[in-house]
């Protein structure tokens, strides 16, 4: 299982703290969603056993901008994550096949339908559930949170359409363990398998991005072999 | 009143939860279930939070780590597990909680789970961020000191 993470400087805490409280708390491996973050991953691995994996969130005002930004992006990072919020953006995000996945879609004036959930499926855009808020917020901004989660929720559960899970810690002390995520999720509707596949789902994408940046990697199911110079 | 019979008195469990916070945050027992209160009221509502029962029965708290022991319902664990991660703040000081295990009597939640005091922190100076910083540090850990505030590392940070 693995956690999407922001980090010094977008965070409180920087790139192996949080690691070492991921690792502490039974996760495999952790996604950094600041690009500017300064690590080692060896390093890191090396000292508190967890995989740790350079990701990008592109934060674009429009479509347009997130195009060039995932342009520039893709070909250095194992995960592109663009983040949706608005419905052009959203929109744009899932129709993007070079898009790993697409966070908080609901958040601000952003919304999502069964266009959007189909186009996600066809595209293998992952949606996330972001659970930032139902952990943090209260009142009226959670309530508007676990509505968009249902609705989200059923989307997907209709249209089948791939998905992750986070907390988007901005700390260390924001990231809840996946035993304590199930237990919320359980309470919100989810189920808790669903909060586990979308905890592994980011193993999985990173698994198969680093497969196709291999020097082997022809296409998929085309690999290198001892007949090819 | 006289104490019910052995066989319907309610079922416990005993949750060992850690705690870990800024290290000059201010955390008391009362505020920590106060903060389980609301949290359980929030997420649970009010029939489910008294269902669950939470009730804070060991509390220690110093230097920005603590641990508690929560007690909730036996068939209500879950929802105590779901209901301590929604605390993120206490006394308005930003908290991280685990679970760290869940047991039937206090005594074996102590002894399985709570493992105690870590080594105490030490006020020291480190080279973070291209100069030289005040920090307190733990273990392998460290809060620096930022003019934008502190900043949560590890020595693999320190150059």
């Amino acid at each position: 299982m693995y956690e999407a993470v922001a980090a010094y400087p977008a965070g409180d805490s920087t790139v192996s703290r949080q690691a070492r409280t991921a690792a502490d708390y039974g996760y495999d491996g952790c996604v950094v969603r600041t690009r500017e973050a300064e690590f080692d991953a060896d390093a890191i691995s090396d000292r508190y056993g967890i995989d740790v994996v350079g990701g990008i969130e592109v934060d674009a005002a429009d479509p347009e901008s997130a195009a060039g930004a995932v342009g520039n992006h893709r070909p250095e990072c194992p995960l592109l994550l663009v983040r949706g919020g608005t419905d052009a953006l959203n929109r744009y995000a899932v129709e993007t096949d070079r898009v790993d996945v697409v966070t908080r879609p609901m958040a601000g004036d952003g919304d999502f339908n069964h266009v959007l959930a189909r186009a996600a499926a066809t595209h293998n855009v992952h949606v996330e559930f972001h659970f930032g808020p139902v952990l943090r917020a209260s009142g009226g901004p959670r309530v508007q949170a676990l509505q968009g989660l249902r609705k989200l929720r059923e989307l997907v559960e209709e249209y089948d359409a791939p998905f992750v899970v986070s907390v988007n810690a901005d700390s260390h002390r924001q990231l809840r363990a996946p035993r304590e995520l199930r237990a919320v999720g359980e309470q919100i509707g989810f189920t808790a398998d669903q909060i586990t596949a979308g905890l592994e789902a980011w193993g999985a994408i990173v698994a198969r991005n680093r497969e196709r940046a291999a020097d082997r990697f022809i296409e998929p199911g085309v690999w290198r072999g001892r007949y090819e110079p | 009143m006289k104490h019910l019979p052995k066989h319907i008195r309610p079922r416990w469990r005993y949750l060992a939860v850690a705690i870990e916070a800024a290290p000059d945050a201010e955390i008391d027992r009362g505020g920590f279930q106060r903060a389980l209160w609301y949290a359980a009221g929030n997420l649970l509502g009010d029939a489910g939070s008294a269902d669950a029962d939470l009730t804070v029965f060991g509390f220690a708290y110093a230097d920005g780590i603590g641990e508690a022991i929560v007690r909730a319902r036996r068939e209500e664990t879950d929802a105590a597990r779901a209901a301590v991660a929604c605390i993120d703040r206490v006394d308005d000081q930003p908290v991280g909680l685990v679970v760290r295990g869940v047991s039937g009597t206090v005594r074996a939640c102590e002894e399985s789970y709570l493992r105690g005091r870590s080594p105490d922190s030490t006020e020291d100076s480190v080279a973070f961020a291209d100069d030289q910083r005040p920090a307190i540090r733990r273990d392998d850990v460290a809060e620096i000191s930022l003019p934008e505030g502190f900043v949560a590392a590890t020595e693999l940070d320190f150059h």
